[in-house]
């Protein structure tokens, strides 16, 4: 049983303990720029300024804040956790050192500090083969191995690439998930500041994972990075992020826009655990398209925050074109995780699976809301969604919504849901072993993780385990 | 029941649905053709047709802003080229139907 495997989590440091229970706090004298709170057109106008933007994107934020101010919020999921957005209280836009950094040893000491708690350069020893460290709204470090140049792999922070490769932007930028998607793909658009930019080029395969670590850190501060991974045709690669974040005392809002395009035969799989804190909004737009014969992977781990709404997406747009969504939620005291995904099959022969598990404790929520739909045409496709949820006691709640629709009768869909709660005869024969009830408790939650913590390299699989464990804390009895 | 050879020809209007002076260049106008809804959007003095409504989710695309040839659905934001109908961003992947467009003097005719 999967159990085993989590016997030997090393125990967690008391000060890991300390630093998430009260928040890990940095000074804020490095910020070279902070605008007003509330956003304005000014405000957007003076980024793209800041930033040394070129007319075309100057123009598409303005155009993207016209949208986001014209579209309603949402009027589906937790709404009323939603209202308590206040977008007039918040900063959009925070510069923290003046660009990115290539050398370690330029980084700033404090900032550098709170990288070393977050494992960045012990990370960076043991197996990457670039480090994109995004702090505040900006990439700060930055470093790309030569083999990967010498592939021509493209690995930057965005802002870079607009300078850099701006055909390529122009080319693919907000095609996957353009302004008028939601509002809050409209703010990131508007406002977006920092995120990865990887393209991979036809052939290539990028045997390390390329990895990028994210962290908010003022107070109030949205972070509104975005994204775009191109591999083209038959290249491989794999991109990883985390999210830590320190305590706050009033709301913060992410909303990152993440957009993947797998060209004919290629491979992505975007890997991340989001690790917020408990008052941070986290309402995020990940889409991804793969075309003929191509691969698409989300393995997706939601922790923290006050509200996640993530629904990472795949357009299985050409024949034999496969997608996957592997995701796993925890949702503790005062919060609420509304998780899923959604797989559009629009060609013949395409296959996805989802796979979906959550666990709510100490009055927390889970929701699965994930959307499956098989195009008119698309013979032979396949999808199997399976999602499980875990209710620790009985203040904690979980809903399943998911919504199939069939258009073509040649396909094969399968729909699995499971909700269960702890047994009091597994937590016995765990006690029975010499375990405590909240480590017997750990243990089977992250069991019930196994099949998601498997897929994750080995420090991140760690991490998930002490963050489930700090979480579990105190959850029984 | 066979068709006449009236009936298996596309169906084009008789009288003109709108004339091109009402519709000023980068704008639009909805009309209804034999129980479709047009949308007629001018694009640089040229007009063209396509249906008005987003293959995405079925919303109109009237309310949406003409950029050159690019028009936005105002639901979720996919964009279409109004020229050949083709999706240009998700969340819409099908191509908008189009129709032919006849100008007569001032006024538009649309084949559908």
């Amino acid at each position: 049983m999967a159990i085993e495997l989590n016997v030997a989590t090393p125990p967690v440091p008391a000060d890991l303990i300390e630093d998430y229970r009260h928040g890990q706090h940095d000074s804020e004298e490095h910020y070279k720029f902070k605008s007003d709170k509330g956003l304005t057109r000014e405000i957007v106008e003076r980024i793209s300024e800041m930033k040394g933007e070129p007319d075309w994107m100057r123009a598409f934020r303005l155009k993207a804040f016209e949208i986001f101010r014209s579209k309603p919020m949402p009027t589906w999921g937790d709404t009323a956790l939603l209202e308590e957005i206040d977008f007039d209280n918040i900063h959009y836009f925070v510069r923290s050192t003046e660009g990115a950094e290539r050398s370690w040893d330029d980084v700033p000491d404090d900032i550098k500090r709170t990288f070393d708690r977050l494992g960045i350069p012990e990370a960076e020893r043991k197996f990457l083969s670039g480090v994109s460290a995004q702090y505040e709204s900006e990439v700060v470090y930055h470093s790309v191995v030569e083999a990967l140049e010498k592939d021509g792999v493209l690995f930057c922070d965005m802002d870079t690439a607009l300078k850099q490769y701006p055909e390529i932007l122009k080319k693919y930028f907000a095609t996957i998930i353009p302004p008028g998607d939601n509002k809050f793909a409209a703010l990131n658009s508007a406002v977006w500041s920092g995120g990865s930019f990887v393209y991979v080029p036809k052939g290539v395969t990028v045997a390390m994972p390329l990895q990028a670590y994210f962290r908010i850190n003022t107070e109030n501060m949205g972070q509104f990075e975005r994204t775009l991974i191109i591999a083209d045709e038959g290249a491989k690669v794999h991109y990883i992020e985390g999210c830590t974040a320190p305590k706050f005392s009033t709301s913060s809002l992410h909303s990152a826009v993440v957009e993947i395009i797998a060209m004919e035969g290629a491979s992505v799989r975007y890997t991340t655990i989001q690790n917020w804190y408990r008052n941070i909004f986290n309402l995020v737009t990940k889409r991804a398209v793969a075309y003929k014969n191509a691969t698409v992977e989300w393995v997706d781990g939601n922790i923290g925050s006050r509200l996640t709404m993530k629904y990472p997406a795949i357009y299985l747009m050409g024949e034999g074109a496969r997608g996957e969504v592997l995701s796993a939620a925890f949702a503790g005291e005062g919060q609420h995780q509304d998780a899923g995904a959604k797989v559009i099959h629009a060609a013949p022969n395409t296959t996805s699976v989802v796979t979906n598990k959550s666990v709510s404790a100490h009055g927390g929520k889970t929701t699965y809301r994930g959307l499956v739909e098989i195009f008119p045409g698309a013979v032979g496709a396949k999808t199997r969604v399976k999602c499980d949820a875990l209710i620790m006691d009985e203040r904690s709640s979980s809903d399943t919504k998911p919504t199939m629709k069939v258009n073509e009768q040649r396909s094969t869909v399968e729909h699995e849901a499971s909700v269960s709660k702890i047994g009091e005869e597994q937590l016995f024969y765990a006690m029975s072993r010499g375990l405590s009830e909240a480590d017997a408790t750990a243990m089977i939650v992250n069991g019930f993780f196994d099949f998601f913590v498997k897929e994750l390299p080995m420090e991140y699989a760690v991490e998930l385990n002490r963050l489930i464990k700090m979480e579990m804390e105190g959850s029984v009895g | 029941m066979r068709l006449g050879p009236h009936e298996a020809r596309p169906m084009s209007t008789t009288t003109p649905v709108a004339k091109i002076s009402r519709i000023p260049n980068g704008t639009t106008q909805r009309v209804t053709v034999g129980g479709h809804d047009v949308l007629l959007c001018n694009v640089d003095g040229r007009v063209y047709a396509v249906e008005d409504v987003c293959t995405h989710d079925g919303g109109a695309l009237d309310a949406g802003e003409l950029e050159g040839c690019r028009i936005m659905c105002p639901r979720h934001g996919a964009y279409f080229d109004v020229t050949t109908g083709r999706a240009l961003t998700l969340p819409a992947i099908l191509p908008l139907p189009t129709y032919t467009v006849r100008l007569d003097g001032d006024d538009i005719y649309v084949e559908a």
